[in-house]
């Protein structure tokens, strides 16, 4: 499969149309942003292009497509939904890349970081002899002759 | 023909999981080890999972497919005919760089499926037989737990202490104990101390992308930087093409390309360790005069019996953010409560089960968006929003469905498609067998009634058949070598100098993840190799 060098080229009209499309996909609400308002269609779709080439070729095929951008995107994942997951992926990976988007979602930080557990932690959570019914029922695997 | 390398004591064909192993145990005992491997080292820097990119990148770049990856090093694997894909890393360290560090010892009923069940065949060799093997490469492996499980029999001690549970092992445990169903805390490959070549588990929970803090087992990291120490030599980007023999049937090395070149490596004694799909593609490619259906392959079994855990996967959304993203990942508990036969059912055998964490939100929108998803909802569109609200406050339990033998599944060589240096590629033909369906279909209702157990207010079948890196059975173990490739220690029946140490040994595939049965059976090869030194044949 060839790859699209795409963020070179996207005009600022190509971005518009992406975001309208990506905004179909996150219309936002609950508290997050649509996918206009967490600059899908800026700086992380080039993060995503960036990190994942193939993918420009969905986000290509679908900029291609005229029409409405909900009908679009409807008719794409009933007709052809190999290209729908690729660009969903890819708009949804530009959206969660948004630190905003991250946070309010409950991850924390920009990537995974490091969280050591602390002392005292794993003995924590099995307080409670939370493991004393398992204990109490014995062993269950079944006995093999010899 | 290139450069003809000075002979090895030893030839290993694969730097992966089980090659590590047997590489450090023998180049301790004074062996000269040469090891081919057609990848490269993983530069820890390069590992994806703390960069903001790092779903994305585990999606490409880093992606456990070599279809999907597509690296020069990446043999294509045909999976056209195939239920589900198949899952490699071709590098040092293997498939151990990408897997999540389960570490799942089988049970003793494992070893004695026909005896107990009347299915497949025992193995040669039983776990009790297998026990300080377990014990010695779960120390190597840095493998943290907790001892005691009522699953096994005594013996089971993992050397480091068990990770947290977490609020999801917490949540789930608390459910199990309302059905009165087992639980464990996880053990894994993922040291919770620091150790001599690895630090303490950070919890990044993306281990399935390879641990950028090199605190997950991977043998790139636990055995090969000692082996090559004490005097291991790895050639990488060495891809081989066929196993020779010497003009009395014994092996007597390896003609590899690298660079563009055509080089051969003699060896006195030859080790297979290049996987479940690799071993067998290698054998099948080196057929000669005296095995015109494949090295070692008198049996015709080699290839033949290919055995894929197709995993599957439940969700349940709670009603509290459960920090699911935490790692180890490795798993936060497991299950083994309906692991033994119970013909009840309906089937023999069982599965394990791991609750798992979700690394990231592209992840969990899978658990809508997969083929195998019986969620109902779409996932994009309007409500999106409140649908990824839920994302922290989800639990997954992957089943590992014991899959059995069956000649129909197969490897071998591909008639037209290629690799980067124009050998066969492989061609996988696998078909989920019925007994494997009902497996998955009774232990995934039951992790239905587990989340609701556990207070989910929705629950779904979030996919089935949807991965494997667990390539087992494609070279047998037997005592019958009309019936079998290799003999207990995992020498070829055909080939006296000629061995394997990888998952295509598997006599079953069991229910469990298989790393800690690969250690165990490089380790015990090994350790043979040294102790009959003096009466092995070696190639003249």
């Amino acid at each position: 499969m060839s790859v699209v060098n795409f963020t070179a080229e996207l005009s600022d009209t190509s971005r518009t149309r992406l975001a309208a499309l990506a905004d179909v996909l996150i219309p936002g609400g609950s508290g997050l942003p649509s996918a206009t308002e967490a600059d899908v269609a800026g700086q992380w779709i080039n993060r995503v292009l960036g990190a994942s080439p193939d993918l420009a070729n969905p986000v290509a095929h679908v900029l291609a497509i005229e029409g409405a951008p909900g009908e679009v995107l409807e008719q794409l994942r009933q007709r052809d939904p190999d290209v729908f997951d690729g660009f969903a992926f890819a708009v949804g990976g530009a959206y969660f890349m948004n630190p905003a988007v991250r946070r309010a979602l409950g991850y924390p930080g920009v990537a995974p970081r490091r969280l050591p557990a602390a002392e005292g932690e794993a003995e924590y959570y099995l307080e409670d002899d939370i493991l004393a019914p398992v204990l109490d029922r014995g062993p269950v695997y079944r006995q093999v002759p010899a | 023909m290139g450069s003809r390398q000075d002979p090895a004591d030893v030839l290993i064909i694969g730097a992966g999981t089980a090659a590590g192993v047997a590489a450090k145990h023998l180049a301790e005992a004074g062996f000269k080890v040469v090891c081919l491997e057609q990848g490269t080292w993983v530069d820890p820097g390069e590992l994806p999972g703390n960069k903001p990119e790092y779903e994305l990148l585990g999606a490409k770049d880093w992606h456990p497919s070599p279809n999907v990856r597509g690296r020069r090093e990446d043999y294509p694997v045909d999976t056209t005919d195939a239920d589900l894909p198949v899952w490699m890393y071709n590098g040092v360290g293997g498939s151990s760089v990408l897997y999540g560090g389960i570490w799942a010892r089988p049970l003793p009923s494992d070893f004695r499926a026909r005896t107990l069940d009347g299915v497949a065949d025992d193995w040669p060799l039983s776990y009790d037989e297998l026990l300080p093997y377990y014990q010695a490469v779960e120390r190597e492996m840095s493998v943290s737990g907790l001892g005691g499980n009522p699953a096994y029999p005594p013996g089971f001690e993992p050397p480091l202490p068990a990770a947290p549970i977490h609020r999801t092992g917490r949540m789930m445990a608390e459910g199990m104990n309302r059905l009165g169903w087992h639980w464990w805390p996880g053990t894994n490959a993922i040291p919770t101390v620091n150790r001599t070549h690895e630090g303490m588990c950070v919890r990044y929970g993306i281990c399935r992308m390879g641990c950028p803090e090199g605190a997950k087992s991977s043998t790139d990291v636990t055995h090969w930087r000692d082996a090559v120490s004490l005097g291991a030599e790895v050639i990488v980007r060495a891809r081989v093409a066929r196993v020779t023999l010497d003009e009395r049937g014994r092996a007597n090395g390896a003609v590899y390309l690298r660079d563009g070149r055509e080089h051969f490596q003699a060896a006195s004694l030859v080790l297979m360790a290049a996987g479940g799909i690799g071993t067998p593609r290698l054998l099948l490619m080196s057929a000669c005069d005296r095995f015109p259906d494949g090295l070692a392959n008198s049996s015709g079994l080699v290839g033949k019996r290919l055995m894929l855990h197709p995993y599957a996967v439940s969700v349940g959304v709670y009603d509290d953010d459960l920090e699911n993203w935490l790692g180890p990942a490795g798993e936060h508990i497991g299950s083994m409560q309906f692991y033994e036969t119970d013909a009840s059912r309906g089937f023999v055998r069982g599965a394990k089960w791991s609750l798992l964490p979700i690394a990231g939100p592209l992840e969990a929108v899978e658990k809508w968006t997969d083929k195998g998803s019986l969620n109902g909802e779409e996932f994009w569109g309007a409500g999106s929003a409140d649908r990824m609200k839920s994302f922290v406050r989800m639990l997954q339990w992957h089943v590992v469905p014991e899959d059995l033998p069956e000649e129909t599944n197969f490897v071998s060589l591909h008639p037209s498609l290629t690799d980067s240096d124009g050998l066969p590629a492989a061609k996988v033909h696998y078909r989920v067998s019925e007994n494997t369906n009902k497996i998955i279909d009774f232990h995934l209702a039951r992790s239905l009634e587990a989340h609701e157990a556990a207070g989910a207010e929705k629950t779904w079948i979030a996919g089935r058949n949807f991965m494997t890196g667990h390539n087992t059975g494609t070279a047998k173990m037997g005592d019958d070598p009309t019936t079998s490739v290799v003999d207990r220690f995992g020498r070829t029946h055909d080939v006296p100098n000629l061995y394997i140490i990888d998952a295509s040994v598997f006599t079953t595939s069991t229910g469990v993840n298989p790393t800690a049965t690969i250690c165990a059976l490089a380790k015990r090869t090994a350790t043979h190799i040294t102790s009959n030194a003096r009466e092995q044949e070696v190639a003249s």
